[in-house]
């Protein structure tokens, strides 16, 4: 474990903006008398490992990473919370207009664009869930975009590619995450006469705070009060909770997280 | 309340009817979102979880239509207006600043998180503060402001063409010096009448808009000013005149002050205050046309500087019971700075006595002599009155126009 009162925090430097964020929550913690400081790994596998190791007290982990911290704890690891906007994400099914698609089974035959192999929304639970609504997949060409493995998805560069396959036509359909879906409709970036949705996931569940097994009740707490205490209308928290995108710190929930326990055990 | 959406996609155009829709109702709030297009029955979903607003679900209507209800969530802009948003109509055919402070009036304190929003303006929470330090309305902003901008802003002439330049013939040698010396003089307080209000319009803030909106026309007929003070000096061709140090001191200790109100009071009321007797003694003994054009118009853009200086410290005076005394301390703490510079610029002394002469005539300089030394009467007792209006007793009046600078400005 780390020195005796400083929390020691893990982060994924998938963004230049991740020093930003968490700079600017360090000193936040600070200001709430909770000495917390953060280290950068470049990739979740090295972090989870870390956290595992004692070597840092809380992981930010994605789905990903938590549902293995969970697992190689056997379910002693500590969630300690997670973002509003980590809650009931989903992914979409997205298809050209002139492909044809009208239904789920008219992918048979069709190029389906997704995500990295380790990003949650844009590829393993669209994927999983697909299977269950009974799309075969050995019928359907995948087209995939496997960029920052590691990242378990954070950059979202692999379904900006997932958008831009569609928009240049070789791919027919393509799966990506809910919120960069609207966000870019909201942006005006999409041209919905060329592309539209055609299906949504059920809802699951994103990024957790893991703590170590053995984090002390005091620390756990601290990071909890401290966590909790940002407040959107506060300036200082505001630019820092939108780089993060979230408004506001929520307790864990573990729920979310079944559909994929479900379909790592199937890969 | 309902929007039709008709079959527009979420990312086609629907977004411009929800958004503000949604902005209109309070938090709690449920908008109808009528659609015939099926994806937005996979996108508004969506959409509501990314803003935070709570998707009810959909239902089909008769007519075959979709009804989405949403639920407006905590995280937008509060619909809550500012009681201050009155309703605005032209009179008489015209609109004016007063017109519209009445609509929407001043706050007594402005908070530094609104920023550059306009009064009024519904300011979304969590923005950066700013950092304005004139945030009282009692100390930045007199009620009549609004109709001085307005007065200021019809009564702006052009430098180039509202003088009768080509009247100007060339004058006596002694004439001709004296007036490039006073003209000299009063661009270079002119300047400082430039510099010393800059220097507080970045610190008002925007809440108060027209204070800073009335100080820019007041720069910008300084500027006129200097730009006539500097042509007339110039056509009598030899140069400016001399700048002196007592002025340059003088100057100098406005520029430094920091207080707002203390520096509309030492500039406005008594410095510009003082000028305008100076302009009226120049406009009377002006040796043509254009010179006495342009010190008539300096003088009545002057007096509205004057105007507005009075209602500042009359309005501070009513409000702030420690006013009196940090004016009182403000001048005298000038008059300490300058003490022992002697008194009226010696250059500047000879050229207004020149002028009123009318010429180098031993029996001509007595009756300008004269009427010098009854200017500075004049000034002392035009000062007095002018306090008075402000707020001043008689007494704090005299003993203030006393301590008050040699410089005039």
């Amino acid at each position: 474990m780390t020195e005796k009162k400083t929390i020691l925090l893990g982060a994924v430097a998938y963004d230049p903006k991740v020093v930003t964020i968490w700079d600017g929550i360090r000193e936040h913690f600070h200001e709430e008398g909770v000495p917390m400081d953060f280290a950068l790994f470049s990739n979740y596998e090295r972090q989870v490992e870390e956290l595992l190791k004692g070597h840092i007290d809380v992981a930010w982990n994605t789905p990903l990473a938590h549902v293995r911290v969970r697992q190689r704890t056997r379910g002693e690891s500590l969630s300690l919370g997670m973002r509003d906007s980590d809650r009931d994400f989903r992914a979409k099914v997205l298809v050209r207009r002139d492909s044809g698609i009208k239904s789920l089974k008219d992918l048979a035959g069709k190029t389906l664009a997704v995500g990295s192999s380790d990003s949650t929304q844009a590829r393993i639970l669209p994927l999983y869930f697909l299977k269950k609504e009974g799309v075969n997949l050995s019928q359907v060409n995948l087209l995939p975009f496997d960029t920052d493995l590691g990242k378990h998805g954070d950059t979202g560069t692999s379904e900006i590619d997932v958008i831009k396959a569609l928009n240049e036509g070789r791919a027919d359909a393509g799966t990506l995450g809910d919120l960069i879906w609207v966000n870019e409709q909201a942006a005006g970036h999409i041209d919905s006469s060329r592309i539209e949705v055609l299906w949504t996931t059920p809802g699951f569940d994103h990024c957790m705070f893991d703590a170590h097994p053995a984090l002390s009740p005091g620390k756990i707490e601290a990071f909890r009060r401290a966590l909790f205490a940002m407040r959107w209308e506060n300036p200082k928290h505001r630019r820092l909770l939108e780089l993060e995108g979230l408004r506001e710190w929520l307790p864990p929930r573990e729920d979310g997280y079944r559909s994929l326990e479900e379909a790592l055990k199937e890969q | 309340m309902a929007v039709d959406g008709g079959e527009l996609a979420l990312g086609g155009g629907l977004l411009a009817l929800v958004r503000p829709a949604l902005d209109a109702l309070q938090p709690g709030g449920i908008l109808a979102v009528l659609s015939r297009s099926i994806s937005v029955r996979e996108d508004l979903p969506s959409w509501c979880r990314a803003g935070r607003h709570e998707y009810l679900g959909v239902e089909e209507t008769a007519d075959g239509l979709d009804r989405h209800l949403i639920v407006r969530g905590a995280f937008s802009v509060p619909r809550e207006t500012s009681k201050a948003n009155g309703s605005l109509k032209p009179r008489d055919r015209r609109l004016t600043a007063a017109d519209l402070l009445e609509a929407a009036v001043l706050p007594p304190s402005a908070d530094p998180v609104t920023g550059f929003a306009p009064r009024g303006a519904r300011v979304e929470p969590g923005g950066p503060s700013y950092p304005f330090t004139l945030n009282e309305r009692d100390h930045v902003a007199p009620p009549e402001v609004a109709m001085l901008y307005d007065q200021a802003v019809s009564g702006q002439w052009n430098a180039s063409t509202d003088i009768p330049w080509s009247k100007v013939r060339p004058l006596p040698d002694a004439l001709e010096s004296a007036l490039v010396q006073i003209m000299t003089f009063l661009a270079e307080n002119e300047l400082s009448a430039l510099y010393v209000p800059s220097r507080f319009i970045a610190r008002i803030h925007p809440a108060f808009a027209e204070v800073a909106m009335f100080l820019a026309t007041q720069l910008a007929d300084e500027a006129r000013h200097i730009d006539v003070f500097l042509k007339r000096a110039r056509l009598c061709g030899q140069g400016l005149g001399i700048s002196s140090v007592t002025t340059s001191r003088s100057l100098l200790s406005l520029l430094q002050i920091e207080d707002f109100t203390e520096a509309a009071f030492l500039l406005s009321v008594l410095g510009e205050g003082t000028f305008l007797d100076l302009l009226s003694f120049i406009e009377r003994h002006a040796p043509d046309e254009p010179t006495a054009e342009l010190v008539r118009r300096a003088r009545s853009d002057e007096s509205r500087h004057v105007h507005f200086g009075m209602a500042h410290v009359r309005f501070g005076l009513t409000t702030d019971p420690t006013l009196y005394g940090r004016l009182e301390a403000a001048v005298r703490r000038r008059a300490a700075g300058l003490h022992g510079i002697g008194g009226v610029p010696a250059p500047l002394q000879d050229a207004l006595t020149i002028l009123a002469a009318g010429s180098a005539e031993p029996g001509a300089i007595a009756r300008g002599h004269e009427s010098f030394r009854q200017l500075l009467e004049t000034m002392h007792l035009s000062r007095i009155r002018r306090l008075g209006h402000a707020g001043f007793t008689h007494q704090q009046a005299e003993l203030i126009s006393e301590l008050h600078t040699p410089n005039f400005m």
